[in-house]
């Protein structure tokens, strides 16, 4: 962060509010879901109902606990979905980017993230219930928070788009590249809800185990990045403040001298 | 694949400081290498599930048609050949060749896509579906994906023949880093090809 006094006062402070709350829903979603609740690695889709009980009892006050946090502290993932938006928005391209991806986030965000903390603190909640229904509410929770990633995937190659086509450099463009690759692994999670077993089933060797590192780092790298961003905004509409030299860059010729 | 080319760093320099220059832009060669890593941990998955259920994986792939995907190669390689003309009569200035080239490029994939649509029929058709075995559920998977590398590569081409035919938006570099995709996306095939209709 800059040392100047000044660059924390207003708008910029209220950028680096925002970061923080990103870095921190981000970290909290990370620790509740992997070693709270215990919902990632997703269970094994192919348990039976009276293995399902078993699988919720086994688990039961890590769901109850880690998803009430979700539930009081869930909402600030619209501040780090915000400051995703304010960084189209400072891009050179029209509104119509920041406002696709806000309205795709937003409404996924109910089926690809809360559908899953509804259903596992029911079934937790409820252990007395006919087991059919605990295996149908294990079932809707995976199924909801994995299978739901298509329209996350439209919401990837928005931001894509939007740093391919932005002349204010405020994203490098390998991170457009990156935001591809995000989605094509997104796409390879739809036969998530056609197998039950296999390398494609949503605990699956490429359903999971290859997806989530590639999430993994491209969520630390946008983390990254929008810290970056705030460091050099000047608050302004026109091109931000020149990065450091890229040593990558000093030898591309125009077309003109490399025909000469 | 197109060549990494030495050219001078400064006009004015007296050929000491001349430094390697990748092909394109730099951040598409950043994104080849990690799609190619995700690529290669599918490979790998398959070649280890494979390991797991050979005779299973024998039986299932003997539905497929070595001399279809043969052809199949042999009409991508035949596009990156033309691609890679294209990046030539570009560095010479032949634009109109160049855009010939991209659309040879163009035609080529989208025949190798429109067989591709064939086989798949053809194997549904025959009771090999992506639920059928996990050889085919491998099968519809990887040509799958690289289905749709393909069609962004259509995507790519038609800013490459817009890059070639308009002369203000003309930039080497942007023909080049169309032509990486392209390339990687051939790769891609090779090597899917190997593992699904050639390795017994």
């Amino acid at each position: 962060m800059t040392s100047d006094k000044s660059a924390l006062a207003g708008p910029k402070r209220e950028l680096w509010f925002a970061w923080y709350v990103t870095v921190a829903f981000y970290g909290l979603y990370s620790v509740i879901f992997f070693a709270v609740a215990r919902v990632q690695p997703p269970g094994r889709p192919w348990l039976a109902p009276d293995q399902t009980v078993d699988w919720f009892a086994d688990r039961r006050w890590g769901l109850l606990i880690g998803f009430a946090l979700i539930f009081v502290l869930g909402g600030f993932s619209a501040v780090a979905i915000a400051l995703i938006t304010y960084s189209i928005r400072r891009m050179s391209v029209s509104p119509v980017f920041a406002y696709s991806y806000l309205i795709l986030y937003a409404v996924s965000a109910v089926p690809g993230f809360m559908f899953i903390c509804v259903a596992m603190t029911c079934g937790a909640m409820r252990p007395e219930r006919d087991p059919v229904v605990q295996q149908w509410l294990y079932d809707l929770g995976f199924l909801s928070f994995v299978g739901t990633m298509g329209v996350f995937l439209i919401g990837s190659l928005v931001w894509m788009m939007a740093i391919l086509l932005d002349k204010n450099g405020v994203f490098p463009t390998w991170f457009g590249y990156l935001n591809l690759c995000n989605a094509l692994t997104e796409v390879v999670i739809a036969p998530s809800w056609i197998f039950q077993r296999g390398v494609l089933a949503y605990n699956g060797a490429i359903g999971f185990w290859v997806n989530v590192p590639v999430f993994g780092l491209y969520t630390t790298v946008f983390i990254i990045l929008l810290r970056n961003l705030i460091q050099r905004d000047d608050l302004g509409t026109g091109p931000l403040p020149e990065p450091p030299p890229d040593v990558w860059r000093r030898a591309r010729p125009p077309v003109e001298a490399a025909t000469s | 694949m197109t060549t990494i080319e030495t050219l001078p760093e400064d006009a004015a320099g007296d050929g000491a400081d001349e430094v390697e220059r990748f092909p394109g832009d730099p951040d598409m060669w950043l994104f080849v290498i990690f799609e190619t890593l995700v690529f290669t941990s599918y490979f790998c998955i398959y070649l280890y599930s494979r390991t797991q259920h050979e005779q299973a994986f024998l039986e299932a792939q003997s539905a497929l048609t070595l001399w279809l995907g043969t052809f199949d190669t042999i009409l991508l390689l035949t596009s990156s050949w033309a691609i890679a003309r294209c990046v030539q009569h570009t560095r010479a200035a032949q634009y109109g060749a160049a855009r010939q080239d991209a659309l040879v490029t163009a035609g080529l994939g989208a025949v190798f896509l429109a067989l591709k649509i064939v086989e798949w029929v053809h194997l549904i058709r025959g009771g090999h579906t992506f639920t059928s075995s996990e050889f085919m559920q491998h099968f519809f998977f990887l040509t799958g994906m690289h289905a749709v590398h393909l069609l962004i590569g259509f995507v790519v081409l038609g800013v490459l023949v817009r890059q070639v035919a308009d002369p203000q938006r003309r930039s080497l570099t942007t023909i080049e880093t169309c032509t990486t995709y392209w390339h990687t996306v051939d790769l891609y095939w090779v090597i899917i090809f190997a593992l699904l209709y050639v390795v017994r």
